[in-house]
């Protein structure tokens, strides 16, 4: 099995521990990356609210290039993932819009490479019986609130691959590796996301609401799948706590993360050192990863 | 708030570039307000997503155009996902946000901080091919003039080795240099 790997921006600055477990894992699953030679950044949010056109040409770049690598694509980052799959989308629909972006970005793009989201690839494409059977450390009863956010779920229509308004997906990765999946409602509410710096009152009520209900709800840690995620429910996680006059502490790793810990990789392999709600005092009391200074 | 809508205004052409822009039927929306039921970010916003709807069904373009919403929806979809007549009310933001863009109308004062934002981000990825954290940090706050924004939790990007401090420079920066160049020629057309 083998794909084009997108990494994205993110995954190269603040959310390297997505990139790092993301490998480590998928390689442990016997899955071969090749990353798409050149790729540029998808434009995200940004790109979208103000340039229909630019929220195209930039994806639709790198898509290029994996098809060239004859390769499909796969990406970590929901926010890359969401745009390389709507992209596509529009221009399989409309040839014309096709040819302009072409024109545009200077190739002769088929519209060929399937994206795929990391969990797609591992749910569907290895499946959660072959994951099972690669599990040596079973995280037997650690409690994990799945957090999807928006992009991953609420994708049109057409390019959905789970439920909308409550998603399994990451709750089965999580059953597969013995963890036990928490019932919670905030799955696919938003985190604020790209309003992280421009409106920080928006994020931080956002994002402390979803900790303080996965709490609730009996979550030892959130795992989620967007880096834009996992920088607000962690970093403005002590605001939270703040605005809250309520004490949270509740971990929130990538769920690549805590996968990679059922199949044995160490703390240094899944990066665990760089979020910043410390998840070591609970995972070395599960016996999870080995006691030491992770800083 | 008093709108001034007259006969004319029910069949603007402001809604009917919306309509084609966004490929949306506006006459679809029947202001049942669920759209609005579950945007997370309407307590901090002066207009809710169904009513700015409404003001492109009346054909209100300044108001339409120049309000918060626009710019502080976080484009998490969730009003497209529960609207019962199926209408893509992001692509429709997302549309407006554009027009607000090309028109050079100005945003409410913490929205601008919303347009800077992305100017930031797609300056630093026309430069680069790819997003530096640090030089979107650094040049939203110059371009802001909010120098301290986030500057609290920078340390922690430092500490745990989660900031690379030289930009990656894609190869073929020129070839992407030209496709930003020929989006700003069409869009200006
Ligand atoms: S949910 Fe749909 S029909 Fe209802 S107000 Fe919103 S856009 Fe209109
Ligand atoms: S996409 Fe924007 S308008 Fe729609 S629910 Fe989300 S924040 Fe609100």
């Amino acid at each position: 099995m083998k794909y084009g790997y997108y990494p994205g921006c993110s995954l190269l600055g603040s959310a390297v521990e997505y990139d790092r477990s993301g490998r480590a894992l998928l390689e442990a699953l016997g899955v071969e990356l090749e990353e798409i030679d050149d790729w540029v950044c998808c434009g995200a949010t940004a790109a979208h609210a103000t340039s229909h056109l630019l929220s195209l040409a930039l994806p639709a770049i790198s898509c290029a290039a994996a098809e060239k690598q004859g390769l499909d694509v796969l990406a970590c980052c929901s926010a890359c993932y969401s745009r390389l799959k709507q992209t596509n989308h529009d221009l399989r629909k409309d040839p014309a819009l096709l040819a302009q972006i072409n024109e545009i970005i200077e190739e002769d793009y088929k519209v060929k490479p399937r994206v795929l989201h990391v969990s797609e690839v591992l749910a569907n494409e290895i499946g959660a019986d072959a994951i099972r059977e690669k599990v040596t450390k079973p995280l037997d009863g650690l409690k994990v609130a799945c957090y999807y956010g928006c992009l991953l779920a609420r994708l049109p229509k057409a390019l959905r691959i789970d439920n909308i308004e409550y998603p399994t997906m990451l709750d089965d990765l999580m059953a597969a590796v013995g963890a036990e999946p928490v019932d919670w409602p905030c799955k696919t509410e938003c985190c604020g996301a790209a309003l992280t710096l421009a409106r920080q009152d928006m994020v931080i009520r956002l994002s402390g609401e979803l900790v303080q209900m996965a709490k609730e709800c009996g979550a030892d840690v959130i795992a989620v799948a967007c880096p834009l995620c996992q920088a607000n429910l962690d970093m403005y996680q002590s605001d939270a706590e703040g605005q809250l006059g309520e004490q949270l502490g509740v971990p929130v790793l990538y769920f690549t993360q805590v996968m990679g810990l059922a199949l044995g990789l160490t703390a240094e392999q899944l990066a665990l050192d760089k979020v910043i709600v410390d998840p070591t005092p609970l995972l070395v009391e599960r016996g999870l990863v080995e006691a030491g200074v992770y800083l | 708030m008093k709108w001034d809508i007259t006969e004319h205004a029910l069949h603007s052409e402001f809604r009917a570039e919306v309509e084609k822009l966004s490929g949306q039927n506006l006459g679809d929306c029947y202001q049942c307000g669920k759209c609005s039921g579950g945007c997370p970010v309407l307590p901090e916003l002066d207009l809710s997503p169904n009513r700015l709807l409404r003001m492109v069904q009346l054909g209100l373009e300044d108001e339409a155009l120049r309000n918060e919403t626009v710019w502080c929806c976080a484009a998490c979809g969730t009003c497209d996902s529960r609207c019962p007549m199926g209408v893509e009310i992001l692509r429709i933001i997302d549309v407006l946000r554009e027009m607000a863009k090309n028109r050079n109308v100005t945003p409410p004062a913490t929205a601008g901080r919303v347009l800077t934002f992305y100017r930031s981000f797609l300056d630093c990825v026309q430069e680069f091919g790819r997003l530096s954290e640090v030089a979107l940090m650094g040049s939203y706050n110059m371009n802001s003039g909010r120098l301290w924004t986030n500057m609290v939790k920078a340390p922690w990007f430092f500490l745990k080795g989660k900031v690379s401090l030289s930009p990656h420079k894609i190869r073929q920066i020129d070839r992407l240099q030209r496709a930003f160049k020929r989006v700003e020629e069409i869009e200006s057309q």
